[in-house]
């Protein structure tokens, strides 16, 4: 799973206030490169949850983030280093197994490559329905 | 294009009835299917106690429909390619497309569709879509090479999901597209993060037509857009309470073998959007655009590459295909519309 993916996720048990961001546990983690395309990543930048991103790049062991991010509006004239950290982190970092955690309850989602089959509870303690993810 | 076209930017005024028709129990799978572990368990103890062993009905369906597009997915991307939608065709055009025509069609009905959203005029503003219930992904690497969006596709079946994750992956749009196997009725998505929310041809799956239009709302964002085109029965008149016995037999005869739970009307669709103040919503009757595609499939499974595969494919492809002649009678006898709903959540 990427983290533009991730950007995206939040955990929907019923009951559930703030489900967002899921915490990363990252047991493997790898790079897989992707074509730098800045106009893309502009184009995509307002959409970013920047603190949420910052941290869950931290727990895939990246660390070179800005804590701040630019401005929407500087983002256009954003040097090529801060967007080649933002592709990296956004698009080539990737979390191969490990789970995603609810921030609110803690209960865990499994990440994992082998199988593509991922398993959706109708019905579980809390009473809610909630999803797995595959990479 | 002689689509019939509902005046634009205005609520439309349409019979009204009860919503509750939209959740007749009536029209919810008969048959309880338990979970494959369950299955084992029954299996080895000699025990054919099936029923009692069925968990909710919400969680059988949903395992019908993975069961029936794991296995029919790759039958149907041979013959067609990686759309699973309807062709977009001019109304009395007789004449016989080759595949490539129909499959250009398939093209055309996204382009139409995000056309008569209004969606077309706005592309700019498109970073993010989601697409509910994407089947292999045709919608989503053409809707995100498209806009040059970030695009997340979700269905209930892992074959679906994996496939489409491997052809966004070879068309080099992997960081652009991914797919996810996720319940379009609990969308594992933070809410209004989604500019263009698209559901093609999934609303028909949908038991819970309330619950569905609610989550396709929630996740859009203000100022985003809601394209819903889907299978219909007609709209019920003023004092109708329900379709016609003989009309409701033959949409549960099409429900059973396409895991399809329950049938609505445009309009249904159109008063839940109202009841969510939804803005600027059209519809749209289509199924004059969209007549020649069952005949078409029907005459490619009739080939000898056709047979051959459905043989191949199982018993849910070969009464998938058995039962395409329904859909053709359910259009000419106007029981069976083809629609298209759009709105804007304001901002």
């Amino acid at each position: 799973m990427r983290l533009i993916t991730h950007n995206m996720l939040s955990c929907n048990i019923k009951g559930v206030t703030n489900g967002f961001p899921l915490k990363i546990e990252a047991e493997k983690v790898i790079e897989k490169e992707v074509d730098f395309n800045p106009d893309f990543l502009r184009h995509m930048f307002a959409k970013i949850e920047w603190k949420a991103l910052v941290e869950a790049a931290r727990s895939m062991g990246y660390a070179e983030l800005p804590e701040d991010s630019p401005d929407a509006a500087a983002i256009d004239s954003a040097d090529e280093t801060f967007l080649r950290k933002l592709h990296h982190a956004l698009l080539e970092l990737h979390l191969e197994e490990g789970a995603l955690v609810c921030p609110e309850t803690g209960r865990k989602f499994p990440v994992n490559k082998a199988t593509f089959w991922t398993h959706i509870d109708s019905v579980d303690q809390s009473g809610g329905s909630a999803s797995m993810w595959t990479t | 294009m002689k689509a019939t076209l509902a005046p634009p930017s205005s609520l439309i005024s349409l019979p009204r009835h009860k919503v509750s028709s939209l959740r007749s129990p009536s029209l919810l799978l008969q048959s309880q299917r338990p979970s494959s572990a369950l299955m084992t368990t029954t299996a080895t103890r000699g025990s054919v106690a099936v029923t009692a062993a069925a968990t909710s009905s919400a969680e059988a369906l949903r395992e019908g429909i993975a069961e029936f597009y794991n296995e029919t997915s790759g039958l149907w991307e041979e013959i067609w390619g990686d759309h699973m939608h309807h062709g977009f065709y001019d109304p009395d055009s007789s004449v016989q497309l080759s595949d490539s025509g129909h499959r250009e069609a398939q093209i055309r009905m996204i382009e139409e569709s995000l056309r008569f959203a209004g969606v077309t005029e706005e592309e700019k503003k498109i970073k993010r879509v989601v697409d509910v219930g994407c089947g292999i992904g045709g919608s989503s690497r053409y809707i995100a090479s498209k806009f040059g969006a970030e695009c997340i596709g979700i269905t209930l079946s892992p074959v679906q999901a994996k496939r489409a994750n491997d052809l966004a992956a070879a068309q080099s749009l992997s960081h652009k597209v991914s797919f996810q196997v996720a319940d379009a009725l609990d969308q594992p998505f933070e809410d209004g993060i989604f500019d263009l929310v698209w559901s093609m041809e999934s609303g028909e799956h949908m038991p819970d037509k309330a619950k569905f239009v609610k989550e396709l709302v929630r996740v859009t964002a203000p100022g985003g857009r809601i394209i819903i085109v889907t299978w219909c029965h007609r709209n019920l008149s003023q004092g109708e309470e329900s379709l016609q016995p003989w009309e409701q037999n033959l949409l549960d005869r099409i429900c059973k073998t396409f895991y399809l739970p329950a049938w609505c009307s445009t309009s249904d669709y159109v008063e839940l959007l109202q009841s969510l103040s939804l803005q600027d919503i059209k519809c749209a009757d289509w199924s004059e655009n969209v007549a020649p595609f069952w005949p078409a499939v029907i005459r490619t499974a009739l080939t000898w590459k056709g047979l051959v595969s459905l043989l191949r494919s199982g018993m849910k492809s070969i009464k998938g295909a058995l039962t395409m002649p329904l859909m053709i009678e359910g259009y000419k006898k106007g029981v069976i519309k083809f629609g298209i709903i759009t709105c804007q959540k304001p901002l």
